[in-house]
């Protein structure tokens, strides 16, 4: 004799939980994460072999031909939207490609602190 | 006669399958997420106002075949000891100036030397 209830038909795999948790996930990492400013063309910072971790913030980057990028502006907007923000600015991290003169870095530097920016940081690539 | 009230109820498991869903979730992200070859930088002082320029002249030219110290064709490794001399504090400015040859390479591989010894007064001049 055999009293024992029926066995279950296995059950599928629970979706509603892992979805919750898919979404959790992603309001977290929504919440917490800060999307890194890109430019709209390639920029390749020279090579540096000991330096600081950078600080988030505001990026400016260089291309190769010289061509500015700040925050959505390009060339002489960039330097004028960076020159609008540079009292709330700590620092401007300064990204530039290796192919750029370092005379015209300079250049901009220059111009960079007539602006007003207190502080640059030159970006390079760890080995 | 043996009554049988079926096998004891096996205790629920976690099942696996949504959890390696969720673990592969998060690799991919990561993945996607990440920065390789990451960014280093070296902070420069911007000069000027504020702060005036005290002691001997430091003057780095960077040039494409090599460093010069206030004219000088100087090593790089004996750089940063040359400097120790001419400085009283290590946040003393120090001039790097590069001429038209210099690549961008070039000045960051000076100005990394001298950060990584431990100036932090560079101030990048044109």
């Amino acid at each position: 004799m055999n009293f024992s209830t029926p066995k279950k038909r296995q059950a599928g795999e629970p979706i509603l939980p892992m979805i919750n948790v898919v979404f959790l996930l992603l309001i977290f990492f929504l919440l917490s994460s800060q999307i890194a400013p890109r430019a709209p063309f390639a920029v390749t910072p020279p090579e540096l072999e000991r330096g600081e971790p950078p600080t988030p913030g505001a990026v400016l980057f260089m291309a190769a031909d010289g061509q500015l990028h700040f925050s959505g502006a390009e060339g002489g907007d960039a330097l004028a939207a960076v020159a609008a923000q540079a009292a709330e600015l700590e620092v401007l991290t300064l990204r530039a490609d290796a192919g750029v003169p370092a005379r015209e870095v300079a250049a901009l530097i220059s111009r960079l602190r007539d602006a007003g920016i207190k502080a640059v940081s030159l970006t390079g690539t760890g080995s | 006669m043996t009554l049988a009230f079926g096998t004891p109820r096996e205790k629920k498991r976690l099942s696996l399958a949504p959890m390696i869903d969720v673990v592969f979730l998060l690799l991919v992200f990561f993945m996607l997420a990440s920065q390789f070859g990451r960014d280093q930088v070296v902070p420069l002082a911007m000069g000027g106002a504020g702060s005036a320029y005290q002691g001997p002249p430091r003057l780095v030219l960077v040039t494409a075949e090599g460093l010069r110290l206030n004219g000088v064709p100087v090593e790089a490794a004996t750089l940063a000891d040359q400097l120790t001399a001419l400085t009283r504090k290590t946040s003393d400015a120090i001039i790097l100036q590069p001429d038209a040859s210099a690549s961008l390479q070039q000045l960051m591989d000076a100005a990394g030397l001298l950060s990584g010894a431990g100036f932090t007064g560079l101030v990048v001049m044109e």
